[in-house]
């Protein structure tokens, strides 16, 4: 029997990564944004599986969304580091999460988990802009920025976008756990 | 509205030429490689033999060019951005040209050049991978090639299994969300106007019931598996196996004398 729990929860996790890249697919810019910060929640598929089977399935769902990505839309620059972005900031926002919501299994914690796990997306998504993503793109393109200019593309684009992320992401992810939430104790 | 006319799924174009009867592995791998080179080259003439190089593998490939062109329309902006950028602030060597208030720099339109380069060769090489390899292929090539992993205890297997799995399910999954659309909007859901803010709210009675229905498949799935005596990967048959051919080879070949070209052009 516990092959079958497993392959369940195997088969679970590539239906669910299936609706998040289709999610991903339709994403939008933002208006006042830079166009390359695109807008989408297809982190709310692999949020539910992380409540349903624990963060390392969740972060699962991140990763096969983004490959996924990859395979079938390919990369803008060749290399993935769009996706990689994706793939940090879903792992933050989970592991942000389900670390309040394994305390509190209810809708408050789960409300203070993705507060917490926006929170916490938003400051490492700045820093990872800042160190690695975006003298990646100084590299790609042979131009390099100063400190100070990185600085305001980061407290005026990266930070206040991944904050509007995680505010779609909580009014979207509340109401759908409420109804769902039946579903999610019996598996 | 229909969602699938929106998402062409994949870009692959079938079809039996050179390119396409390459084994995954090899063009993953040669794709790899590709990278790299183009990120070794530092001449405006290294970058004019790889692109050459690539022209021929649209020839070969016998893609129309339309196809690449539109992997190329996302980035267009971007490349138009960065050309812009180096033409008006790159103030290193002669003045070329001047009016007004404009001055270009014979250095600006090196930089110019070389990146709207860079960005084609890596833009195109991507485009042909994708739109001569099947998903479905790419995912058994990468399997194979991480193969060696599961000796440090990482389920490649299982990692394809799933690929290969959200991969069928992604046009089941777009026709369900488009009946669930369609459902919804006859019970009088709007979807298309009003404010933004709204429309995400309004999402959700698509959601849901997608999710439903993904817990639904996804169980039926697996007592269809279980029922056939699925278990696992150990001494699993598979009904399409790759192999390492001449073409392979001739591959390997061409990218050692890239390689060695690229590399005296830069020690000159």
């Amino acid at each position: 029997m516990k092959r079958k729990k497993s392959l369940n929860q195997a088969i679970l996790i590539s239906v669910m990564s299936a609706i998040a890249f289709i999610i991903q697919y339709f994403d939008f810019p933002l208006p006042f944004m830079p166009p390359f910060l695109k807008i989408d929640f297809s982190e709310i598929p692999a949020l539910l599986i992380a409540i349903m089977f624990g963060p390392s399935a969740g972060i699962m769902v991140e990763f096969l969304k983004n490959t996924l990505h990859f395979i079938i839309k390919g990369s803008e620059t060749g290399i993935p580091i769009g996706q990689m972005a994706n793939f940090l900031a879903g792992t933050i926002l989970i592991l942000g999460t389900t670390l309040v919501y394994k305390k509190k299994s209810t809708k408050g914690g789960l409300i203070l988990g993705l507060i917490l796990g926006s929170i916490s997306m938003a400051i490492v998504m700045s820093i990872a802009n800042y160190y690695l993503i975006l003298p990646f793109y100084e590299k790609m393109l042979n131009y390099s920025t100063t400190a100070s200019e990185k600085l305001i593309l980061i407290i005026s684009g990266i930070g206040p976008f991944n904050i509007i992320k995680g505010i779609i992401i909580t009014t979207l992810m509340v109401p759908i756990y409420s109804s769902l939430k039946p579903r999610l104790k019996i598996n | 509205m229909n969602l699938s006319q929106y998402m062409v799924i994949g870009r692959y174009i079938p079809g039996n030429s050179y390119i396409h009867l390459l084994d995954a592995r090899s063009k993953l791998i040669f794709v790899f490689l590709y990278i790299f080179l183009v990120f070794l080259t530092n001449s405006i003439l290294g970058y004019l033999i790889l692109l050459s190089f690539i022209i021929i593998g649209i020839l070969i490939s016998k893609i129309p060019i339309s196809y690449y062109v539109k992997g190329i329309m996302p980035i267009f902006l971007i490349i138009l951005f960065t050309i812009i950028l180096h033409l008006t602030t790159n103030k290193a060597g002669d003045l070329v040209f001047q009016w007004k208030w404009i001055e270009i720099y014979s250095q600006g339109i090196e930089q110019a050049v070389f990146i709207t380069l860079r960005l084609l060769i890596l833009v195109i090489i991507a485009s042909m991978l994708t739109l001569t390899t099947s998903p479905i292929d790419l995912t058994m090539g990468l399997e194979r090639i991480l193969n060696p992993l599961k000796r440090v205890n990482l389920p490649i297997h299982e990692l394809a299994l799933m690929m290969s799995i959200s991969l069928r399910f992604i046009p089941t999954l777009v026709d369900e969300a488009d009946k669930i659309m369609k459902a919804q909007k006859a019970r009088g859901a709007n979807f298309e106007t009003g404010p933004i803010h709204k429309r995400v709210i309004n999402m959700i009675a698509i959601i849901i019931p997608l999710f439903i229905s993904a817990f639904k498949r996804a169980d039926e799935l697996a007592i269809a598996m279980e029922s056939r005596g699925y278990r696992g990967g150990e001494g699993r048959t598979r009904l399409r196996v790759s192999v390492f051919t001449w073409r392979d080879l001739l591959l390997l070949l061409i990218f050692s004398v890239l390689l060695i070209t690229i590399l005296s052009i830069r020690g000159l």
